[in-house]
């Protein structure tokens, strides 16, 4: 968005005062559970308007925390999210909701980290509990090629300020007594990567949340509409078309995955992304035993209990691109075998229930973020397994970069043009692993 | 039946809910009696029993307590879906007692009650209750957020589920689980009257059949029915048992449907075997698993005593077990009008039913730990312990559903039932889950389903043998199916009225402690769609995954947005329908292990191995600096077996290397080795490794070891997609070859005695290659080249020979001080040379020209795989640049991965290699950096782990030792 011309279309530009975002609490939940009155809805229903000053397309994270960031950070709420389903019901509700930033390269690791911190903060920010469990993360290695990759990503996040160090097999043991360290397994466990900082979070309240404090401040998230085409004249965005009609607009922000590459293809602008599905899957509950995130490259495999006891699987994405959703058996062998690997003792605990969801997957696992040759439209895609943990922190970027017509500098490095240039943002060595 | 009139109060002589006099259908076994142990206290039952029936029968009521009220449960399906009955079994959580049978000695627990299972301290929860509402957790403890991990810590404590124990030996000795591959014509998911009819059909049709039924014996509700019932029975399972080409799973379900009828069965209760997953791959499914009776919501129906009907028939017919002294049954269908008579006949009182057909009604349950009376609503008040609901059935769809089909809601039968026209070719459905009939139109039914089973079974078999073009003349005859489809008679379900949600609110899930206010209040928060209530409130996410579930929710949350239960639709049925050991998902734990022939010797002599992806090798054998400085001054031998390695045969081999890789080949004369670079699309160093031309149209290509997968699979997909016109026939051989290298300024010395090859170096110089004879065996390859740095000789054996190869060199370098050297000093002695590890030195952006490749990259070559990437890599100039470096203080070695700083503090590079070098007796490294500190003699600044900052000086070259590539010449 160039100069203040869609903010003037809001009539109040900056002037625009953000919600205050208020009425949960303690104290709350008794007064309605005395009163037994109804709880005010989290988001509403619109009808749609003719024009929106921006139109972001896709309801998860990203988009609705655009739309927050859109109204907190710049005044602009004359917004519409447009959700092909229901919110959340992409990437963001088949994540398995791992927040981190111990990255490989410096770039990487400073964004990841204002994510985490814009995490650290998000419950009282929008006033909705996301649960963030900063419990730790321990990315293991089995080899000395790993145990060096391992100190590399320890070293940078070092260097910028993120906690990180690798740590050796008997405080890995004192983290996770379940974990088998002995020496002679097939895979010994020679140390780990360890970020106190990392943990889970609770990903579907992080989309109510964003859709909520979005809400409050006036965007409209239509559900059910789905994007069927872009308008674009002279090389500037001017509509969006969808199922329940055309919406008028000059800024258009593609914050969608799995879909990433066909929604820019509407606009004419061709991203270097070529979609895969990720699978996850979940046990039943047993007592909590498990504090840490654990992550094994080698094994493929990555493994966290939620607070209601269940085990969450990951692991790489599939070998092949599709755009298929449906799990498959040899996921759930494969990651059966590698999580007892690692734990023999889970042996009798049951898989109750797998999934997939899709990745866009990058030349450089590094995402594309910012304007387009196309004046007006924005993307913020190729979010390959990492998307989530990276929910505020684009919000935040890209509200930045639709208000002031540029990037700002966290995400400079994520340009579309970087393609063009080959300077690529390597996190390979960091992010191979899905989670 | 008669319907009775409510009688309010109960008679004074009543009958214990307990065992009962032998029953004509029971399963349990008198004459064995199996004792165990429930919360420490001892109980008796019989064979047979499962944990439920035999805890039901010494009169105990209450199983567990809930997830987050901590409300006492009961039993509720009797069944494998019972929500109330997870149990511990000695280390395993989470055992369904409505299935598991009791064993002697079983030491059974209730889970996650505290102090004991009659008095939990955290059912004041349920006094709590109204100030918990769904998902009050996400609108407190936001303030101060500090004490959020508090908050956690006890949210945590309410997980409502059994124990693992940290034994990392994993479990029972001896108790392992298991695989099977099995390729059946037909699977018949569900043994039930329809299941065993279509399976006998199938069968009687010429195919082989699978049946797997999810209880411990054949015969689905005829199990608990009448005496005809028992009748059918008797004759279907003859009819089972008759047919040698049906095979019975029992306590087995199958658990998933992938796309070509790739099944996933979990057997249970095998000896020794914990579970096996058998993956089935059928040419056609029929999914049979009948009907699940849906409970009905109303206040206090979870209390203990509350069963749905199917729950007690099975608890009167199959164990004998009478389950309460005086009941109210609530019924809408013929099931609840059979419970009634089962309890008459059990010596239950009835004390009123009440028949929904009629437009009467449960108004609510009462009882603080089990039910002790029933409003009705009619008003009356009737005192019971026993109220039993038949309100409906839910068609289990999952497996069709993962087949693709979506069911379709049917008000008239109140329930979800299969979309024929959305059913795959090689997937059927018969019994409940299509419609309802007597045994007879079941079986009818069923029969010509199993017909039509084997008719298109027989019909792939045969499309597939037409499709095998060297099919020979004396193969078996192809199946002739009838290409007439077998007309199947109509199995209509029955109209049953809509029966979901009484007049008050009560549990939805039993699992998850969520009811039906709780989505009444989520609809109204916003999250109105099903999958957001499922999400926001966590119904159908428990144990039970819906199946007692979903019905119910669909249908409060249509009701609570106004919308039909059609257009509400369900929530998507994902995979597994019954859950899986990880156990049996892993198999036998089998990670694959390479070793090399000469594995023994290196055991033998004391090698401390190594993991190198699937490969155990020798890291060294005690000293590798000692080991390092016999390859300088004498000779060592090193297994690197696991070096890949391609044999290419055929006309257009040199074009296929002048493609993969960045330097040049059609001048490569016979006899020849040269080093080659590979990289990918995108110009980033993939692989290296040399190719030798034994032949005019024959060569030998070695990758690294961690590459020899990749390059293969590399080399494969350029031949089959981009030149499949190519003449050129790739054969991996890593494995058929031993490989060993003979290193140091003697092993010319060494393998002269031992080979039939002209060693003098006119003979066979450096970069050169031989076939011959060593130490006997004959068509060995002799490559000499030097990775070390030293004069050297690669020798690749026929891998039978390899140990007897190994210790012939052994043994005729004794007198030389031959030494066998592992990977460590192998990496000391290359870093020494300057040669770099792909993957180490180089990592996923590094291009070929940051490589220090310059030398090897031929741009004038027409074209390779990343030359349009290097062509502009060498325009734009590197971003970093691979150098050698030697730290000021000599006897410093910077950790491999310690960060090289600018003089603003950025990070400018890294070390990438690091060790003690023994030849110079000083610290030298490999590192990537920056091209403005690349150039020779700068200084740069190396951040230790430690914190500390050293210097650093970038040398001339890569090599510390022999730059000049003296010693590896002579």
């Amino acid at each position: 968005m160039n100069g203040n011309g869609h903010r003037s279309a809001n009539g109040n530009g900056n002037g625009h005062r953000p919600a205050k975002l208020r009425g949960y609490s303690a104290w709350s939940l008794v007064q309605h559970g005395l009163s037994r009155g109804d709880w005010p809805r989290t988001w509403h229903d619109h009808d749609m308007r003719d024009s929106y000053d921006v139109v972001i397309i896709g309801g998860g994270v990203h988009g609705l925390a655009t739309a927050y960031y859109l109204a907190r950070d710049h005044g602009i709420t004359n917004v519409a999210v447009l959700e092909k389903a229901y919110i959340g019901s992409g990437g963001s509700g088949r994540n398995t909701a791992i927040l981190r930033s111990n990255y490989l390269t410096p770039e990487g690791v400073r964004f990841y980290d204002r994510s985490v911190k814009l995490y650290e903060n998000l419950a009282a920010d929008l006033n909705f509990n996301v649960m963030f469990s900063q419990r730790g993360h321990l990315t293991l290695a089995h080899n000395d090629a790993s145990l060096r990759t391992m100190r590399w990503r320890s070293e940078v996040n070092k260097h910028e300020g993120v906690d990180s160090d690798v740590i050796g097999p008997d405080e890995v043991k004192g983290l996770v007594p379940y974990l088998d360290t002995s020496p002679d397994t097939r895979y010994p466990i020679l140390g780990a990567l360890y970020h106190p900082p990392g943990g889970i979070v609770r990903h579907d309240a992080v989309v109510w949340g964003y859709a909520r404090g979005a809400d409050a401040n006036g965007a409209h998230i239509h559900q059910l509409t789905e994007v069927t085409d872009i308008d674009v004249e002279h090389g500037r965005v001017t509509g969006v078309r969808t199922n329940r009609g055309r919406i008028a607009t000059k800024a258009v922000v593609n914050c969608t995955a799995g879909w990433a590459s066909l929604i820019s293809d509407m606009a004419g602008v061709s991203m270097p992304v070529q979609t895969f599905p990720l699978q996850a899957a979940v046990t039943e509950p047993v007592r909590p035993f498990l504090d840490t995130v654990v992550v094994s490259g080698t094994l493929h495999v990555y493994v966290s209990q939620t607070d209601r006891g269940e085990l969450v699987f990951g692991a790489s994405v599939d070998p092949f691109a599709s755009y298929s959703i449906r799990g498959s058996l040899e996921f759930t062998e494969g990651v059966a075998g590698h999580v007892l690997e690692l734990m023999p003792a889970l042996s009798k605990m049951r898989l109750l229930r797998q999934w997939a969801g899709l990745c866009d997957m990058t030349p450089d696992y590094s995402p594309i973020m910012g304007p387009t040759p196309v004046e007006g439209f924005y993307v913020d895609v190729g979010w390959g397994t990492y998307g989530f943990k990276a929910g505020p922190v684009s919000g935040e970027a890209m509200a930045a970069t639709v208000a002031d017509g540029a990037p700002p500098e966290i995400i400079s490095s994520f340009g579309l043009d970087r393609f063009a240039d080959g300077r690529l943002v390597g996190e390979k060595g960091a992010a191979a692993v899905g989670h | 039946m008669s319907l009775t009139t409510p009688d309010p109060t109960p008679t004074t002589t009543r009958a214990r809910p307990g065992r009962l006099a032998p029953q004509p259908g029971e399963v349990i076994d008198r004459r064995r009696p199996v004792t165990f142990t429930w919360n420490g206290v001892t109980h008796r039952g019989f064979r047979g029993d499962t944990i439920a029936s035999a805890l039901a029968a010494s009169g105990e009521r209450v199983f567990s307590r809930s997830y987050k009220y901590h409300r006492p449960r009961g039993l509720l399906t009797a069944d494998f879906l019972d929500p109330g009955c997870s149990v511990q079994v000695g280390d395993e959580p989470n055992v369904r007692g409505g299935h598991r049978l009791v064993e002697d000695g079983m030491v059974v627990s209730s889970q996650n009650t505290w102090p004991s299972l009659k008095f939990d301290v955290k059912a004041v929860n349920g006094l709590a209750g109204r100030f918990l509402a769904p998902g009050f957790y996400y609108k407190t403890f936001i303030k101060p957020q500090r004490l959020w991990p508090l908050y956690e810590k006890v949210l945590r404590r309410f997980v409502h589920a059994g124990e693992i124990t940290a034994d990392v030996s994993g479990g029972v000795p001896g108790e392992t689980f298991d695989k099977r591959y099995a390729h059946p014509d037909v699977v018949v998911a569900g043994g039930g009257p329809a299941g065993m009819a279509a399976a006998v059909a199938a069968a009687l049709a010429g195919s082989r059949v699978m049946l797997v039924e999810e209880e411990h014996e054949l015969g689905g509700h005829l199990r608990w029915g009448d005496a005809d019932d028992r009748e059918a029975l008797r004759d279907l399972r003859a009819q089972v048992a008759a047919e040698p080409g049906i095979e019975v799973l029992t306590n087995s379900v199958v658990s998933g449907r992938f796309d070509d009828n790739w099944l996933s069965i979990v057997q249970r209760g095998l000896p020794q075997v914990f579970e096996r997953l058998i993956k089935a791959r059928a040419a056609t499914m029929i999914v049979a698993p009948g009907l699940i009776e849906r409970p009905y919501v109303f206040e206090g129906n979870d209390l203990p005593g509350v069963m749905l009907s199917t729950a007690v028939r099975r608890l009167i017919n199959l164990y004998a077990v009478r389950p309460g002294s005086r009941a109210v049954v609530l019924t809408a269908n013929p099931e609840g009008d059979a419970a009634v008579e089962d309890l008459r006949r059990a010596g239950v009182e009835i004390a009123a039913v009440v028949d929904a057909r009629a437009g009467d009604t449960v108004v609510r349950a009462t009882g603080r730990s089990e039910v002790t009376g029933v409003e009705l609503s009619t008003g009356a008040r009737i005192a019971c312990d026993l109220l039993v609901t038949a309100v409906g059935w839910t068609a289990p769809t999952s497996l069709l559903n993962m087949a693709g089909d979506r069911p379709v809601y049917r008000p008239q039968a109140a329930r979800f039932l299969p979309d024929p026209q959305r059913m795959p070719e090689n997937v059927l459905a018969t019994g409940g889950i299509v419609g309802d009939g007597t045994v007879t139109e079941l079986v009818a039914h069923a029969t010509a389903i199993g017909r039509e089973a084997a008719r298109r079974a027989a019909a792939r078999a045969r499309a597939i043998g037409e499709a095998v073009p060297t099919r020979g003349g004396d193969a078996p005859a192809l199946p002739n199916p009838d290409p007439t489809p077998v007309d199947v008679p109509v199995l209509a379900p029955a109209d049953h009225p809509e029966l979901f949600q009484g007049s008050t609110h009560g549990f939805v899930d039993f699992c998850e402690d969520v009811s039906s206010k709780d989505l009444v209040i989520a609809v109204k928060e916003g999250y109105d769609s099903i999958e957001l209530v499922k999400r926001y409130t966590t119904v159908t996410m428990g144990p039970t995954q819906g199946k007692l579930e979903t019905v119910n929710t669909v249908a409060i949350v249509a009701a609570a947005t106004g919308r039909t239960m059609a257009e509400t639709g369900t929530t998507t049925w994902r995979p597994m329908y019954a859950p899986v050991t990880l156990g049996a998902l892993a198999g036998r734990i089998h990670e694959p292990v390479r070793y090399s022939p000469m594995q023994s010797w290196h055991e033998r002599h004391g090698a401390t191995p190594l993991v190198a992806g699937q490969w155990i090798r020798p890291e060294h054998y005690g000293d590798p600096a000692a080991e390092v400085r016999a390859v300088r001054t004498g000779v060592g031998i090193i297994d690197v077996t696991p070096i890949g390695k391609l044999d290419l045969r055929g006309p257009d081999v040199a074009q296929l290397l002048n493609l993969l890789y960045v330097n040049k080949w059609s001048k490569l004369g016979i006899g020849r080795v040269r080093y080659g670079v590979m990289c990918a699309e995108d110009g980033v160093v993939m692989d290296d490794g040399v190719t030798g031309r034994l032949g005019e149209d024959h060569y030998l290509m070695s990758t690294t070891s961690s590459g020899a997968a990749t390059v293969w699979e590399w080399v494969e997909d350029w031949l089959q997609t981009a030149h499949p016109d190519w003449r050129v026939h790739v054969t991996p051989v890593t494995t058929a070859y031993a490989s060993i290298n003979v290193a140091g300024p003697r092993s010319r010395e060494l393998l002269a005695g031992l080979t039939n090859v002209d060693l003098s170096a006119d003979a066979f110089g450096y970069m050169q290659v031989r076939t011959g004879a060593v130490a006997g065996v004959d068509d060995c390859v002799l490559w000499r080249i030097g990775f070390t740095g030293e004069l050297s000789y690669e020798i690749h054996v026929p891998a039978s020979y390899g140990l007897h190869a190994w210790e012939r060199l052994m043994a005729h370098g004794a007198d030389l001080g031959v030494q066998p050297f592992g990977v460590e000093a192998q990496r000391i002695l290359r870093l020494e040379k300057g040669h770099f590890i792909v993957g180490q030195d180089t990592d996923g952006l590094t291009r070929a020209y940051s490589g220090a490749l310059d030398w090897a990259i031929k741009l004038d070559k027409d074209d390779f795989v990343g030359k349009p990437e290097l062509v502009w890599q060498q325009e734009q100039g590197v971003t970093t640049q691979l150098v050698a470096l030697q730290p000021d203080d000599r006897t410093t070695v910077p950790e491999e991965a310690s960060q090289i700083l600018a003089a603003d503090g950025r990070i400018a590079g890294r070390i990438t290699s690091s060790r003690m070098s023994p030849t110079l007796g000083r610290s030298i490294c490999l590192g990537q950096l920056e091209p403005a500190l690349a150039a020779p003699g700068t200084v740069v600044t190396v951040r230790l782990v430690d914190g500390r900052d050293i210097g650093a000086t970038v040398i001339e070259g890569l090599a510390h030792v022999d730059p000049e590539g003296a010693r590896q010449r002579v």
